[in-house]
């Protein structure tokens, strides 16, 4: 367990089994055998609150936890698409994810959509849906995403021949923004100089979030605030860092860092802070649909959106808050959003005296020598610089 | 050094298509409507150079991206990607611009259109225009590559968001963003919005899509009259000059070449042995090797359904702004943007049966994602319709990607392949 020492955090197991046994895991098997529906979702951008208030368990999907040969993925979508993308697929291919009742993606970037477009085709999950996302913050771009998420509720509604009622949209606004809520307070335990909890047991916690009912997770989540906020457990790391880049779920990478005298602080991934960063705003003005398309346009952004400057300005600001002495950013091969993003990020963190160390990876990978050089090596400069 | 070398750049282009028209003029088989193309993309580029020298306003934009605007205004529009790619074309090494692009820390995931696009801005081998314009139309490479752009070229931009699906509320929304559009350029160029102009050059575009359907028609005869991959003068006239009064006299002159051809029942090659389906486009350095090897084996592109098979709709002079909206949606390529459904996948099989395909090529572009994540799915389809299909690893614009001698190796043995049929 990376440099934090070894002892508590015995709450952490529960996450991890979830992590071992997806998709077998107890309580989506128990989920599915009280006959619930299961939607996976592809994308950040797709709204669970609407899944969840239709009585269906949203899970996210994702690939194989660790680098692996995605010959299926390659034949079905050819090697210059990311390896996220080509591992998610390869999964559904292979009937991992068999057991879903709908699959709903959104316009996010060509490796989703073409994920989706050859889900649909080839996976032929019951249930598909694709929202449109503008890449922009206008009011004209809130109100066609609030066209949007209408229309997936609509479509949901007559799929499942159902009414998605105001009381539970309110509920599952409030369960969600729970979640939230107490992962921001897990967070704040990693703003500590020595934070009793690493970067890769927060992946892992989040990892399990995504793949369990949200009624379950609050609760297991504060059993582990609880038992981290009076844990004696201290990181030994020797500089703070920030993760940035593609989409990420192998802890063991995170891990790897810290292996190397990181504490990975805080991050930007779609997979952790930007997957729980806002809450949904309950304003009196605004309808409860409302209300959620706002938080999923405004989230804290992925490099799809435009101008770029928000996601670069929230980065800054993450990192200013977790004090970080370095940023890595990971690029998965073909994750042409992030690579775009590069030299301007790059510069925008040079001129706040915040250094960053570019790696270009593989999605699942743990490591290998080259990078675990190429970390060494920044890690020694953010030593030196911090002396 | 910069205004030397960007001198140099489109000096380049405008001599080739100089000599280019010297040679055709020299051929007695040439066509009028060639020689036009030629005349009219040199008087493109001289444009851009002159807009430069002498103060005109000079507006990038990336690709599909609605120039009929531009054009309204009376500003001077540089199609960006075009410009990479007719380097890559008439110098037939683009290894400056993608270096230079590579230095301003740009990866080897962004395709080499949009590598050595900004590379070239940054090196000065395209001037620096006054304002870029870019779209998320047709993939995230267009839709990220402005920003950098605005960096490297210190001018102002507007991403022009496209949504993915065609909802009445989704086209209200891209017309508000032409509307934002033209505001800005209104307010950065001084010049004000010619709308008469605009339903004017709507009016002339919708006759463009005309000819160019008609010229598919002409295109379904046995033997078929266009030559093998004469459908990159398609695009680039749609690209270059959408709805322009050069563009209609082109699609004219050669509508009338191809009709008279069929009435004489003279095919492109001779004998036609091969009619292929194209996916893609070919990498432009090898396109006078390409014209060769498909005289030699009859082979010919009668078909490429995301390149020159248009969508269903006209276009109203009336309602110009909608117009200019509707007709992203009607743009072939844009099947490929938006969920590949049965409308876009349909074109496909409707290709096979309408243009009697025998084979396909598919050019994988290797920085080009989401149309290389079709492949598999294409092939099925066509497979089902006993049509095989040969893909080619390639990438547009860098030579140092596929060699000649590999090329030639799959074509032969594909053709072979079609002929055993
Ligand atoms: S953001 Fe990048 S890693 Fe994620 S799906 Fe898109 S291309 Fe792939
Ligand atoms: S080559 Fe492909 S990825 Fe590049 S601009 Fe063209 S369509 Fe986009």
């Amino acid at each position: 367990m990376a440099n934090v020492q070894d002892s508590g955090l015995s709450m952490l197991e529960r996450f991890r089994e979830v992590n071992r046994t997806f998709p077998r895991n107890r309580e989506l098997v128990e989920w599915r055998d009280r006959g619930g529906k299961v939607f996976g979702w592809l994308c950040t951008y797709v709204p669970e609150e609407v899944i969840h208030a239709a009585g269906v368990l949203p899970i996210r999907i994702v690939g194989y936890s660790q680098e692996t040969d995605l010959d299926d993925g390659n034949a079905y979508m050819y090697v210059n698409n990311c390896s996220f993308s080509r591992s998610c697929l390869q999964l559904g291919l292979r009937g991992e994810y068999d057991f879903l009742d709908g699959v709903v993606g959104g316009s996010t970037c060509d490796g989703a959509r073409r994920l989706f477009d050859l889900w649909r085709q080839y996976v032929r999950t019951p249930f598909h849906h694709v929202l449109t996302v503008p890449r922009k913050y206008t009011d004209r771009a809130h109100m066609l995403y609030h066209c949007e998420v209408l229309e997936f509720k609509q479509h949901l509604e007559e799929y499942l021949g159902l009414k998605i009622t105001e009381e539970a949209l309110y509920h599952s606004i409030l369960l969600y923004n729970e979640s939230r809520e107490l992962l921001r307070k897990l967070y704040d335990l990693r703003k500590q100089e020595k934070p009793p909890i690493s970067g890769a047991e927060t992946m892992e916690v989040l990892n399990a979030s995504f793949r369990m009912p949200k009624e379950v997770f609050n609760q297991w989540l504060a059993d582990l605030l609880d038992e981290a906020s009076r844990s004696e457990r201290k990181s030994s790391g020797r500089v703070r860092l920030m993760l940035v880049g593609s989409v990420l779920t192998n802890a063991d990478f995170v891990r790897f860092i810290e292996d190397q005298g990181g504490m990975v602080v805080t991050d930007e991934l779609c997979t952790s802070t930007r997957y729980w960063g806002d809450p949904v705003v309950l304003d009196s003005g605004l309808s409860l649909t409302e209300a959620i398309s706002r938080r999923y346009l405004n989230n804290f952004p992925c490099a799809r959106m435009f101008p770029s400057e928000e996601r670069f300005d929230r980065i800054i600001q993450a990192a200013l808050g977790f004090r970080v002495d370095g940023v890595v950013s990971q690029t998965i091969r073909y994750c042409v959003p992030y690579a775009h993003d590069l030299p301007l990020l790059e510069k925008r963190l040079r001129e706040c005296g915040i250094p960053m160390l570019a790696l270009d990876i593989e999605y699942g990978t743990s490591g290998s020598g080259q990078i675990k050089t190429r970390v060494q090596a920044f890690i020694e400069m953010l030593e030196a610089k911090r002396r | 050094m910069t205004s030397q070398m960007t001198e140099n750049k489109l000096s380049v282009i405008i001599r080739a298509c100089r000599l280019v028209r010297r040679m055709l003029r020299a051929d007695p088989e040439a066509r009028r409507s060639q020689l036009m193309y030629y005349s009219m993309l040199e008087e493109y580029f001289a444009r851009i150079l002159r807009a430069k020298e002498e103060g005109g306003f000079l507006v990038g934009h990336t690709v599909f991206f609605p120039a009929e605007i531009i054009y309204a205004m009376g500003l001077v529009p540089m199609h960006t990607e075009t410009a990479t790619w007719t380097m890559a074309l008439f110098t037939g090494d683009c290894s400056d611009i993608l270096a230079s692009g590579a230095r301003l820390g740009m990866a080897q995931e962004i395709c080499t259109p949009h590598r050595g696009l900004t590379g070239a801005f940054a090196s000065g081998a395209l001037p620096h225009p006054d304002v870029m314009l870019w779209s998320n139309m047709v993939c995230d490479n267009t839709a990220k590559s402005g920003e950098l752009i605005m960096e490297v070229c210190h001018c102002p931009g507007f991403l022009l968001d496209r949504p993915f699906k065609r909802s009445q509320h989704e086209i209200g929304y891209l017309v508000s963003e032409l509307e934002d559009m033209i505001c800005f350029l209104e307010e950065r160029s001084g010049r004000k919005m010619d709308w008469d102009k605009l339903s004017e050059i709507v009016a002339r575009m919708d006759r463009q899509i005309e000819l160019v359907r008609q010229i598919n028609e002409l295109r379904k005869n046995v033997p078929t009259p266009f030559r093998p991959q004469g459908f990159l003068e398609l695009l680039t006239v749609d690209y270059l000059f959408p709805g322009q009064p050069e563009a209609l006299e082109y699609l004219e002159t050669l509508h009338q070449e191809l009709t008279e051809a069929v009435r004489e029942g003279r095919g492109a090659v001779k004998p036609e042995r091969f009619r292929l389906m194209t996916f893609f486009i070919p990498p432009m350095y090898l396109m006078g090797f390409l014209d060769r090897m498909s005289r030699q084996f009859g082979a010919v592109s009668v078909i490429e359904p995301f390149f020159t098979y248009w969508g269903e709709g006209r276009l109203e002079a009336s309602r110009p702004l909608e117009s200019v909206a509707m007709k992203s949606y009607m743009i072939p390529e844009m099947r490929m943007y938006g969920p590949l459904d049965e409308r876009a996948l349909n074109a496909i099989v409707q290709c096979v049966d309408d243009y009697k395909v025998d084979g396909a090529i598919y050019y994988a572009d290797v920085g080009c994602r989401h149309s290389c994540a079709t492949i598999k799915l294409f092939k099925d389809i066509l497979a089902e319709k006993g049509v095989p299909t040969l893909v080619v690893d390639c990438d547009v614009v860098d030579s140092t990607v596929t060699p000649e001698d590999e090329v030639r190796e799959k074509l032969e043995q594909f053709f072979e392949l079609l002929e055993e049929r």
